[in-house]
């Protein structure tokens, strides 16, 4: 259990270090606005990382880059059916998550049954979605505001706490069950780890990890949505930030690119202190040419400790970017050491 | 299956449907050819010498980086800071001092340098550092692109008028643009010959085989990047040279095309298996089917669609023929 925890709590720690470098070098920088405004951008850093958790763990070299394009559709969508009236937000949200799941199922297809590889197949069907979605509002010109009761949700806070980051704990909540603790979660992490033994043990590979795209598709749809009401309306690129974001965090976070480990705890403190960080780099009015520099040297480091931690860089080199046979994958073990 | 697929080894006895089906060429050369037609239709001046030469230059930086794009996918690996890395490369070129450092031939110069300095950083990270290349050449490509706008934080600078000019140029007859990738294409036919490309290709197609075989795979990795980031770098010359300025952003949009590209010509991301010519052939589609949704006059909102649909379709086919070749 140890563990587990470990990294969470370093990457709390982190941050803290960090609100407190800032609250050192620009006093109220840890004031109690300042942080529960970074909680409440965590919080859609978090949930797309969620996605990425998820498909990450389903193994095969899982990545869905198409989590922007379903974000865009999913706030594109809500505010197009909702039309800024409360009563018909739900059924907006439903709509928006069902067309962000059936994206993901497609995905899902592609990568399980017709074998594409996750990069290009989630690519690819972001194009489509991205090209229809502008195509759509073209045709249509659908409204774009939020609705008021979408805006309270995305925005404002309620006790002190801001309502999307309650959203989130309760996510995140069922996300560490669903994913540590739940059968389902026990066959995805299998199906990654192995997914040779995970099929003579008897789970569906095909359909656990059609089901991890189609999850995704639905969460990113859902963070589209809940943006909508951050922002106030929904627009074109609303999720595109976050195509790549969501990946280094959830690689900071734990999930290892060759599959079988969804460590969501650590990967909601990775969303934190990334969060954190670019603040304190924007508050110290370091310009976006810095801010990328930081960014990838950041990311460069905690690849490099994930490294080092697992010892033995040659076996590493040895069992390098996969294709996503099951053979393949059995044999990909990081200790494959052998001279020579 | 063996270990050195998509090089015509058993050239006597395989007859040439069989080769090109082997090769894994079939889908792209096919699309290729509904995008010539298609272009043929809408244009019809489109085989006319100026079209032609046009049309060249403008697909070549492309083409260069796509075909970089295949050597790195060929040895199991994958990068993604290429485009910024043309951008980082486009701005050094464009804040130099043009007259200075001996003239066009020192900034080219300059621009070499800076590829190789990239190239081999991402090389060192991922084939000695052992980090997972989709993961860290997404944290250069951030590093590249900060760096190129702390160059030149708004598009501006100057690419001197004898670069441009020599790209728009003819030697012996043949347009440069033209020369260049026979060059560039050229020169991977002769590496393919020889141990370093067939090192490439065996590491890509079976790493533990190939360790075993004693080709040393970190210094094999790194080759492959430095060849690839040789062809970025004519590649951003070959942009500079159109666009005769700097721009921090402008190389964006071609590491997800060089991708694109790669797959649809048929190389493996597993590695391994396919060649440069299909990147080529991927390129060409790309830049053939912007063609065509400009002559054909599809507003703008349809292109992304357009575009996305056949990047699918090419997915499509690929999947297609590769459970008839299994």
């Amino acid at each position: 259990m140890n563990k587990h925890l470990a990294r969470p709590l370093a990457l709390i720690g982190v941050a803290i270090l960090l609100l407190l470098v800032g609250q050192i070098l620009m006093p109220g920088f840890l004031s109690l606005g300042q942080v529960s405004n970074q909680l409440k951008i965590a919080a859609f850093l978090g949930i797309f990382g969620l996605c990425q958790t998820i498909v990450i763990a389903a193994g095969g070299q899982g990545l869905d880059l198409s989590v922007g394009a379903s974000a865009t559709l999913g706030g594109i969508l809500g505010a197009a059916l909702m039309q800024g009236s409360n009563g018909l937000t739900a059924p907006a949200l439903l709509a928006a998550v069902a067309a962000g799941g059936l994206v993901g199922i497609v995905n899902g297809v592609g990568i399980a049954l017709m074998r594409v590889p996750p990069l290009v197949a989630t690519l690819a069907i972001a194009s489509v979605v991205d090209g229809g979605t502008i195509l759509g509002v073209s045709i249509v010109h659908p409204a774009n505001s939020a609705s008021p009761l979408l805006v309270a949700i995305g925005g404002w806070a309620s006790g002190g706490v801001p309502n999307i980051v309650i959203v989130w704990a309760v996510l995140g909540a069922i996300a560490v069950w669903l994913l540590s603790a739940s059968a389902w979660g026990k066959r995805l992490t299998a199906t990654g780890a192995n997914p040779l033994a995970a099929l003579l043990s008897g789970n569906h590979v095909t359909g656990i990890r059609i089901a991890a795209y189609g999850l995704s598709g639905a969460l990113a749809a859902l963070a589209g949505f809940l943006l909508t009401g951050y922002v106030g309306q929904a627009f074109f690129g609303l999720g595109d930030p976050y195509i790549l974001t969501s990946v280094v965090v959830a690689v900071i976070g734990g999930a290892t690119l060759a599959g079988g480990r969804a460590p969501y705890a650590g990967v909601a403190a990775a969303a934190i202190m990334m969060t954190v960080l670019v603040s304190l780099l924007t508050a110290l009015a370091i310009g976006e040419a810095g801010r990328q520099i930081i960014f990838g040297l950041v990311l460069l480091g905690f690849l490099a400790l994930d490294r080092m931690m697992k010892g033995s860089l040659r076996a590493v080199i040895l069992s390098r970017f996969r294709t996503p046979t099951p053979i393949a994958a059995a044999s990909s073990a990081p200790d494959t050491s052998r001279g020579g | 299956m063996s270990a050195v697929t998509g090089q015509p080894r058993t050239r006597l006895a395989v007859a040439p449907w069989q080769a090109l089906r082997r090769s894994g060429l079939g889908p792209g050369l096919l699309m290729l050819l509904v995008v010539v037609s298609l272009n043929i239709a809408l244009q019809p001046d489109f085989f006319s010498g100026s079209s032609l030469s046009g049309n060249i230059a403008t697909f070549a930086p492309t083409i260069l980086i796509c075909v970089a794009q295949a050597v790195i996918v060929l040895s199991r690996e994958l990068d993604l800071s290429l485009g910024a890395g043309v951008s980082l490369i486009n701005c050094v070129m464009a804040s130099l001092p043009q007259d200075k450092l001996g003239g066009p031939l020192g900034v080219i110069a300059v621009a070499v340098l800076v590829a190789l300095l990239l190239g081999a950083v991402n090389g060192l990270l991922v084939a000695y550092a052992g980090l997972p290349s989709l993961v860290a050449t997404f944290a250069t490509g951030a590093i590249w692109f900060g760096l190129a706008l702390t160059i030149m934080p708004q598009p501006g600078g100057v690419i001197s008028d004898a670069i441009g000019d020599g790209y728009a140029g003819t030697l012996l007859g043949i347009p440069v643009p033209l020369l260049i990738i026979a060059v560039a294409m050229a020169c991977w036919a002769l590496l393919a010959r020889h141990r370093a490309g067939r090192r490439i290709i065996a590491v890509g197609s079976n790493p533990e085989a190939a360790a075993v075989a004693g080709i040393p795979l970190r210094r094999t990795k790194l080759l492959a990047y430095l060849v690839a980031w040789m062809l970025v770098c004519l590649g951003a010359i070959a942009i500079s040279a159109q666009t005769m300025s700097g721009d921090p952003r402008l190389g964006q949009s071609y590491t997800l095309a060089s991708v694109a590209a790669v797959v649809i010509g048929g190389v493996s991301l597993g590695g391994g298996r396919g060649t440069p010519w299909g990147a080529l052939i991927g390129a060409l589609v790309l830049g053939l089917v912007t063609n065509v949704i400009y002559f054909a006059g599809i507003s703008s909102s349809w292109q992304e669609f357009v575009k996305g649909f056949v990047i699918v379709a090419a997915l499509g086919f690929m999947v297609l023929e590769g459970r008839r070749r299994a």
